[in-house]
């Protein structure tokens, strides 16, 4: 999985800012996917390109359980968001759906990584190297059912 | 083996669980509301599968609906077709709908527990974050995603990773509780152990002020959990828990048997171990009113707004705080009372219910509201509403020239036409200060229903301990 990166270096990036609550109403994942990220970044829908990763501080999708808020980034482009933390229901909200990885790094690689690096990321060695930079850095592993989830495919289609 | 009241909720519930792998979790009522759940009602179509059990689902439209008069129609289409949606997949599935025009509609949290649907020692999820709410009746009721939602709707089971017990005590006694509220301790506490302090948790709440509180002001200290990260929060049921519940719509008929064993089985052994414990000292506790854009930044009405230099120790933070104020308009150093409001926002499901709305028309009454100052309330269900309505409440409210509406999430989350207008500030009893979060540009403060009220007379925030009261 290789992208370039869209880094927001603050914490607690929240779902109302992910996707603001007054475009709940829209079913239209493509139309959903225009409104990615338009409380903190109105610019974020015409930079984003296909294969894209955010970069962000702790408690990356605070707040609300909408399942919109990883879809809105998936539809946009985005393949992985990597934060210091995330908040739980985001979390597994990108999981369960097959949105987007949510992968954790640490305070070296948040703060080595800079926005536009090309970054390609290997879940199964758990590797992120920053093509940009020549340099390498180690991801949290997924626990044990996240990863399930993840290889299966998503929720539905996961098996004990 | 001693254990936690969520382990033992926990453990009843479990259908398989692996060794360091995932858990199946039985689920005992499925509460859904017309946002999060068309994609999983769709997606049961795609794939040809029944909802299992409709008897165990409730649903309610509350997140994007008008709260004026009812008997017109619903101008934005949008909102329009998800209310239609709704009513449509629930007749389709045949699951009860309370919906717009039904006495019994309201915000999803507040009418599970007004309906007798919330019970001790049950597993309840929702497609919404605060339905944390509900483990005030010692219930383990959190919130999920659509993709659950279907998972749920299909199997009524969900897969989990196993939470860890959190304790937190609220021991001391306040003064003047009636000025000092369960809001106060909730933003407290997130204020102290951050918004990210609870996560991968169950808190549960605990202590001598714990047990003092009434069941509505419990509702109010769960419901937050979610924004310090937690995905539960939970309160062992007591005498008040079984009072409450007693005579509801859905009461099950052997209350009383359940009542003997909820009360000796539903509690944490005096031994057991929490992963985490934290004590809030309520001595002290001063009302609190948010300053930022996040609900743990919270200072007491007595404090200035604090400087970003303060928070050095933590450089994330200390930008965070920044760019908070500038979002928030504020400078750093004037005292919270120089705050002045816009709007004022009585409403959502952490401070919408009767005991909420007789706080406050308690400093509302023979006032009016600022002439600089729109103010509203949104019971948080019809019933509330009525209940209210039978008091005289209403007119309390209207005389002081509130505006006095229908029930629903309104203003909490913008999704209905009740918003903000860039730059404007207000005053809210809900849960969120995000940015933009109660419309594009508007500006939250956190605060309980009397400070919401006290502000809405004076025009800015004010001490409401130092308000004369009828």
């Amino acid at each position: 999985m290789k992208g370039n990166v869209i880094k927001y270096e603050q914490d607690n990036i929240d779902t109302d800012v992910i996707l603001p609550g007054t475009y709940l109403k829209i079913h239209d994942y493509a139309e959903l996917a225009t409104h990615a990220m338009e409380g903190l970044d109105p610019d974020f829908h015409s930079k984003v390109k296909e294969g894209d990763f955010i970069v962000a501080g702790r408690n990356f999708g605070c707040g609300s359980s909408r399942e919109h808020a990883p879809i809105a980034l998936t539809r946009s482009g985005i393949k992985a968001v990597l934060a210091l933390s995330f908040a739980r229901i985001f979390y597994r909200n990108a999981v369960d759906g097959a949105f987007l990885l949510p992968i954790e790094i640490d305070e070296d690689a948040y703060k080595d990584i800079s926005n536009g690096d090309e970054l390609e990321i290997n879940i199964d060695t758990n590797e992120i190297n920053n093509h940009t930079k020549n340099k390498k850095y180690q991801m949290k592993p997924f626990s044990e059912i996240i990863g399930k989830i993840i290889a299966a495919g998503g929720l539905f289609k996961f098996k004990p | 083996m001693s254990k936690t009241l969520f382990e033992k909720i926990w453990n009843s519930h479990l259908v398989l669980e692996e060794e360091n792998g995932p858990s199946l979790l039985y689920i005992d009522r499925h509460l859904i509301h017309e946002v999060t759940s068309p994609q999983a009602f769709e997606g049961l179509r795609l794939n040809n599968r029944k909802v299992r059990r409709p008897d165990l689902t409730i649903a309610t439209e509350d997140h994007n609906v008008p709260t004026r008069n009812r008997s017109l129609p619903i101008v934005d289409q949008v909102s329009s077709i998800q209310i239609k949606t709704l009513e449509k997949n629930c007749k389709d599935f045949g699951i009860q709908l309370f919906g717009i025009n039904n006495p019994n509609q309201g915000i999803v949290h507040v009418i599970g527990p007004q309906l007798g649907i919330t019970l001790p020692g049950s597993t309840i999820v929702c497609g919404d974050s605060h339905t944390s709410t509900q483990g005030a009746f010692g219930a383990l009721a959190f919130g999920i995603g659509t993709s659950e939602v279907e998972h749920v709707l299909a199997t009524q089971t969900i897969w989990m990773e196993k939470l860890k017990p959190f304790e937190i005590r609220v021991e001391g006694e306040r003064k003047n509780p009636f000025a000092v509220t369960a809001k106060d301790i909730i933003l407290s506490i997130i204020r102290r152990i951050g918004t990210a302090g609870g996560t991968g948790t169950v808190i549960e709440y605990r202590g001598e002020i714990i047990s003092e509180l009434s069941m509505e002001q419990r509702m109010t200290i769960c419901n937050m959990s979610i924004e310090a990260g937690a995905r539960a929060g939970l309160i062992a049921p007591d005498e008040k828990t079984f009072e409450y519940l007693r005579g509801k719509k859905y009461t099950p008929k052997n209350y009383e048997e359940l009542v003997d064993e909820w009360r000796e089985n539903l509690k944490t052994d005096s031994n057991a171990k929490f992963d985490k414990s934290f004590t809030l000292d309520a001595k002290n506790l001063a009302p609190q009113v948010s300053w930022g854009t996040n609900p743990a930044m919270v200072s007491d009405v007595t404090e200035k707004i604090p400087f970003p230099e303060e928070f050095a120790k933590d450089l994330g933070q200390q930008k965070g705080v920044e760019k908070a104020l500038q979002y928030m308009d504020l400078k750093p150093g004037i005292p919270i009372t120089d705050i002045c409001i816009d709007r004022v926002f009585i409403g959502s499901c952490t401070n919408a219910r009767l005991e909420d709305l007789i706080a406050a028309s308690k400093v509302v009454k023979g006032k009016k509201v600022s002439s600089k100052v729109r103010a509203m309330v949104v019971p948080g269900s019809q019933m509330v509403k009525k209940q209210a309505e039978d008091l005289g409440i209403d007119k309390i409210f209207i005389d002081a020239n509130f505006e006095w509406r229908e029930s629903g999430c309104s203003m909490c989350l913008g999704m209905n036409p009740d918003i903000l207008g860039p730059g404007e500030r207000c005053a809210s009893t809900s849960n969120r200060n995000f940015e933009g979060r109660q419309g594009v540009g508007g500006r939250t403060h956190l605060v309980s229903p009397v400070m919401a009220a006290a502000a809405a007379i004076k025009g800015h925030f004010v001490d409401v301990r130092e308000m004369d009261l009828n």
